[in-house]
């Protein structure tokens, strides 16, 4: 018989024994936590593109002034990507004698690919969902062009030379994000019927709009190949750039899913060490004898090591089995309207899942196991005798090469990786000094207790190893969960904040300047609460001090949006709210010397966007204006861009060149439905140029018919409604939640397994004491008592201990991991001592309740 | 490769010693350091156990009677002295090689049996007969059950069986690969009177049917006194090498 058969037979003979078992549990466990989180995780991550995608109604978007004929990629021409073109432009829509400019989208049948366009039937109703090309011969409008020509649904007006009858309007699209201000409305058409209309010319501006949609690795492949054919008036966009505002909340749930991956990972990594250690030890009897026997270190090795694969395989299948079984359930629970198609589970994530199933194994049982095949075979005789002790670096190395590996791979993130080992570690130590002091406490204690309580405390004392390493265990267990649910709750609560129930749901774009007062006038008299107005002027950023900004970035960030398009510029001597100065100072009043003069009004909005995909004229453009001007410049962009305090910018507004210095950094919260801006300037720099103001407001549910009185008395400003992104946005906030909800109720049982794994670790030296003491004539009922009192001293100690480490934890990751803001959580330390108390004073109850119920002869035989 | 010490075995030929003996021991000592300085376990112990021979290691408890068994078996490696085994000069073999030696050859009877809880009373016979790679496992490990009288407990656990009949177990697991050697460590001292009588009595019956050489450990007077021969140790030193 070779000794791997032999390493499965005894297996097989052991399976009854219920030794392998806890290994397995903890193993199952593990990764069927593991897989659980990995595969919700990824699907969640998924479905959250999804949503990006739908935003930008593609997963992929290239955009070009001229038509794309050849794509460099394969992947168009074989189908594995949906495709679908829109070809977008300027045009005047008439009816009767009235003129407006609309930007026309003239779309294919597949048009979007992600998302859904809703027509409605009335101005600002809801409307359905519907494909966005219309009936030939006519077109879906947005509502406010209606007024502007005096239209209503089923006339008809003219593009060009043709006539289309309105048959709808368009009451949400994909793309709404993506620079709305400014936008003439929008109308849809159908892409054969562009000819009909004659008013593409030669010269004329189109923006041909190429959407893409597929797997993400076609996708990742189809940009890595078309980004370099690009030239610089053509974008590719991804779905996450889509949408900005959801950016931060994206972010966030990214990383905390990552961090429960990884912590439920380390839990049952925590639970299958202890119990593999205990496995070992309850092995050296056994390598003994093999030794004795005559089997030699590497048949020995190849012994333990077929074991193990063999529970990993069989453990890390079973795990994967209940991982994509509870996924698969959580997933039609929690996400059955974000995501229109289920992304499939796929053999990769069972591989994934196999291999750190078998990595957690390794990384957690092999220092174990290389004790155990150094027993001397003299042991036979010696019952005592230790195993040769393994240089303690090696079995560092290997479990911790194994589990860096594990954390890596889940992590991905490198900082996470490095922060979280780091933090691991220091805890770890922590938690050790803080089991000793606790004990140490525990002693005055003991001292003044009596009878059952006095005996608890006493084996808690008396086995400080065993003590410390349960008590390390349960607090480790116990401060992790609550960890996570604190991180939880406060990132619910941070969302919460970042959208208050009244957070304005309109914008209001192109407030001309003599209009600004009568429409404030307007939205007081209708009760209605809106932000301040912005004024606000279109202009690139082209120079730093004196050299183009191009010039100033390496290679690969000269793409950066922020230099392509037009920023909004505006102006104010208040620090608008939902921003806060990071560094420098707010400018306020101060006014700049010179403003500049007056310069013609820049066109029309639309034509000013085109401008945006021009590349900025070449040299370093002439500073015109007084460079003392002051500005204040968004962190994200000064990022982007190695902007920094004290740096003269230029901006090209029109065809004039403003200069002014930067004089403070502001964070601004994007999702925060106000207008926000990227640059503000002092008061005093901009003031001359035409610009028309923006402001936002709050529409309750039951004034939305003022809507439509108010397009009428302002026929030039456009309402954009932002309901849909916000529920939107509400939909993914509740979906994390819920997700996130699920995720802890795994890792809460990764927990339970590290304080069952190592209960039943001290299952045998428990069962040897109550043997002796109740042939001593020790009371069931004192034993039963004096197990509790340990139990829920351990679970008590241990609660009070993970507090004060989820407290000084949340101190530290609050603000530096996911931004949010300090605060104290004195509620947890009832909570998490008495849950721990409770928690493993059951568990410890149940796993040990039989050693005080066996008669003692019946013990001391199964004992020998 | 000359072992440090092999001037203690001068120009004698291996097969030349075989002829002394399978197990040869010469000056052999060992010592450990503890917390209280160096403690001599043995000292200077001198044997020579030919083919066949039954040996009685007697002794008072902590005498060094089972560090003796350990280090003739090649479980252990002495501080000083030198051990022949089957020919095989043990400073010379490491502790895999020793391993290779034992397996198949040499067979254990052990104070606490030893018998591994997981498997029944067959397959605890086996295990050596698997391990020595034994064609005939199982038909030898059911006939050295039925030898020792416990065929019809076969599949029972050593939970099942009580302490007689483990050690039962554990002898035909000792003789069932046809050992050259078989080591006893007080393979009565966890039984009662009347059992222990009863296992000497398969012993020795096991053992002289199949001409093993038997070394055993004892404070057995009686027990001892069935063994051709006797080694007595007095805190680790040799008190008397009396024939039987
Ligand atoms: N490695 C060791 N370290 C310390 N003391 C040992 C060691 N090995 C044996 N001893 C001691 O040597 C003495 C002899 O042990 P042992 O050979 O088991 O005696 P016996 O089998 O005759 O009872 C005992 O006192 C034992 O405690
Ligand atoms: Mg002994």
């Amino acid at each position: 018989m070779t000794f791997a058969r032999l390493g499965l037979w005894l297996l097989r003979r052991e399976r009854a024994s219920g030794e392998w078992r806890v290994l397995l549990l903890a193993l199952i466990i593990g990764v069927g936590s593991v897989s659980t989180t990995g595969f919700l995780g990824d699907r969640i991550k998924r479905a959250m593109s999804e949503q990006g995608a739908s935003f930008l109604g593609a997963d992929l978007m290239v955009t070009s002034p001229r038509p794309i004929e050849d794509w460099p990629v394969p992947a168009v021409e074989s189908g594995a990507l949906a495709t679908s073109q829109a070809l977008e432009f300027a045009s005047m829509v008439s009816r009767g004698d009235a003129f407006q400019l609309a930007t026309l989208r003239a779309v294919d049948a597949d048009y979007p690919l992600r998302g859904v366009v809703r027509i409605a039937d009335r101005p600002f109703e809801p409307g359905a969902a519907r494909p966005a090309q219309p009936p030939p011969g006519s077109i879906y409008v947005e509502p406010s062009l209606l007024p502007l020509l005096s239209a209503s649904v089923g006339d008809s007006v003219k593009i060009g030379e043709a006539t289309f009858r309105i048959a709808g309007i368009v009451a949400e699209e994909p793309g709404q994000l993506g620079g709305v201000f400014g936008l003439a409305p929008r109308v849809f058409l159908r892409a054969d019927e562009v000819e009909t209309t004659r008013v593409l010319q030669p010269g004329s501006r189109l923006t041909y709009l190429y959407q893409f949609a597929g797997e993400p690795e076609q996708l990742a492949a189809f940009s890595a190949a078309v980004k370099p054919a690009l030239d610089s008036t053509q974008r590719l966009i991804g779905s996450r750039e889509g949408v900005e505002t959801l950016r931060g909340a994206f972010a966030n749930a990214d990383r905390y899913i990552q961090l429960t991956a990884l912590i439920s990972l380390l839990l049952s990594v925590a639970a299958i060490a202890i119990a593999a250690h205990h496995h070992a030890l309850r092995h050296y009897d056994q390598a003994a004898l093999l030794r004795c026997f005559g089997a030699t270190t590497t048949q020995l090795r190849t012994l333990y090591a077929i074991q193990l694969l063999t529970l990993g395989l069989l453990g890390s299948l079973a795990g994967v089995a209940i991982g994509a079984l509870t996924q698969q359930a959580l997933a039609a629970l929690i996400l059955p309207g974000a995501v229109t198609r289920l992304p499939s589970l796929g053999l990769a994530p069972v591989g994934v899942a196999i291999a750190s199933g078998l990595l957690a194994l390794a990384g957690a049982s092999l220092p174990a196991l290389m004790r155990l095949i150094r027993v001397p075979p003299l042991r036979v005789l010696r019952r005592d005798l230790p195993p040769l002790p393994v240089a303690a670096w090696l079995s560092a190395a290997v479990s911790g090469s194994a589990l860096l590996l594990l954390i890596a791979w889940y992590a991905g993130d490198a900082k996470l990786v490095g922060g979280f080992v780091g933090a691991l570690i220091a805890l770890v130590g922590v938690l050790i000094l803080l089991a000793r002091l606790a004990l140490v406490a525990g002693r005055g204690v003991q001292r003044l207790s009596h009878g059952p309580l006095r005996f608890g405390l006493a084996q808690l004392l008396r086995h400080r190893f065993d003590s410390t390493l349960q008590l390390g265990a349960f607090t480790l267990a116990l401060f992790l969960v609550a960890l996570l649910a604190l991180v939880r709750s406060d990132l619910i609560a941070g969302w919460q904040q970042q959208l208050p129930p009244q957070a304005p749901n309109y914008f209001l774009v192109n407030i001309a300047p003599h209009q600004q007062q009568a429409v404030a006038a307007y939205l007081s008299e209708h009760r209605l609460k809106a932000s301040a107005l912005y004024p606000m002027v279109r202009g690139r950023l082209v120079s730093k001090n004196g050299v183009s900004i191009a010039e100033t970035l390496p290679e690969d960030a000269r793409d950066s949006n922020t230099l392509r398009r037009e920023l909004n510029l505006t102006w104010t001597a208040t620090l608008p709210a939902n921003n806060a100065i990071l560094a420098g100072r707010w400018h306020g009043e101060r006014r700049a010397d010179a403003p500049v003069k007056a310069i013609p009004k820049v066109g029309n909005p639309l034509s000013a966007q085109a401008d945006a995909e021009l590349t900025p004229p070449a040299g370093a453009p002439l500073l015109s204006s007084d460079p003392s001007a002051e500005i204040s410049v968004e962190s994200g962009m000064a990022e982007r861009l190695n902007l920094a305090i004290g740096d003269q910018l230029g901006f090209q507004v029109g065809d004039q060149t403003i200069a002014a210095r930067i004089t403070s950094i502001r964070s601004v919260k994007w999702d925060s439905m106000q207008p926000n801006f990227f640059v503000i300037f002092a008061p005093g720099q901009l003031d001359a140029l035409p610009a028309s103001a923006i402001a936002s407001v709050y529409v309750p549910p039951d004034a939305t018919d003022v809507l439509p009185g108010f397009v009428k008395a302002f026929p030039g400003i456009t309402v954009l409604a932002l309901d849909k992104l916000i529920a939107n946005i509400e939909a993914v906030f509740a979906q994390i939640i819920g997700a996130i909800q699920l995720l802890l109720g795994f890792l809460l049982a990764a927990g339970m397994a590290v304080v069952v794994a190592t209960l039943l670790a001290s299952l045998d030296a428990r069962q040897q004491e109550a043997v002796l003491l109740r042939t001593l004539g020790a009371q069931r009922a004192y034993l039963a008592k004096g197990l509790w009192s340990e139990f829920i001293a351990l679970g008590l100690l241990a609660g009070l201990l993970a507090s004060a480490c989820a407290e000084i934890a949340m101190a530290l990751i609050a603000n530096r991991l996911f931004e949010l803001p300090l605060r104290l959580h004195p509620w947890l330390w009832l909570v998490l001592p008495l849950g721990g108390a409770l928690l493993v004073g059951m568990s410890g109850w149940l796993t040990t309740r039989h050693i005080t119920r066996v008669p003692p002869m019946q013990s001391i035989r199964a004992l020998n | 490769m000359t072992p440090p010490d092999s001037a203690q075995f001068p120009a004698e030929s291996t097969s030349a010693l075989q002829s002394h003996g399978v197990v040869i021991a010469r000056a052999l000592s060992q010592r450990v350091t503890t917390a209280d300085g160096e403690l001599a376990i043995l000292s200077e112990v001198e044997l020579a156990v030919k083919a066949g021979e039954t040996l009685a290691i007697t002794g008072a408890s902590g005498s060094g009677k089972s560090t003796l068994l350990g280090l003739l078996a090649g479980l252990d490696q002495p501080s000083a002295g030198e051990i022949m085994l089957l020919g095989q000069r043990l400073g010379d073999l490491d502790e895999d090689a020793r391993a290779r030696l034992r397996a198949g050859r040499i067979g254990f009877v052990f104070q606490s049996f030893q018998l591994l809880p997981a498997l029944s009373a067959l397959e605890n016979i086996l295990l050596p007969l698997e391990l020595a790679g034994r064609a005939d496992a199982s038909t030898r490990a059911a006939y050295w059950l039925d030898r020792v009288g416990l065929a019809a407990r076969a599949a029972h656990t050593p939970r099942q069986l009580s302490g007689g009949e483990q050690q039962r177990v554990a002898l035909a697991r000792a003789f069932a690969t046809d050992p050259e050697i078989v080591f006893a460590d007080e393979p009565t001292g966890n039984l009662d009177a009347d059992t222990g009588a009863r296992i000497i009595e398969l012993l020795f019956e096991l053992n002289a049917s199949a001409h093993t050489t038997l070394i055993l450990v004892t404070h057995d007077e009686a027990l001892a006194a069935r063994c051709q021969r006797r080694l007595h140790l007095v805190a680790g030193q040799m008190r008397e090498a009396a024939f039987a």
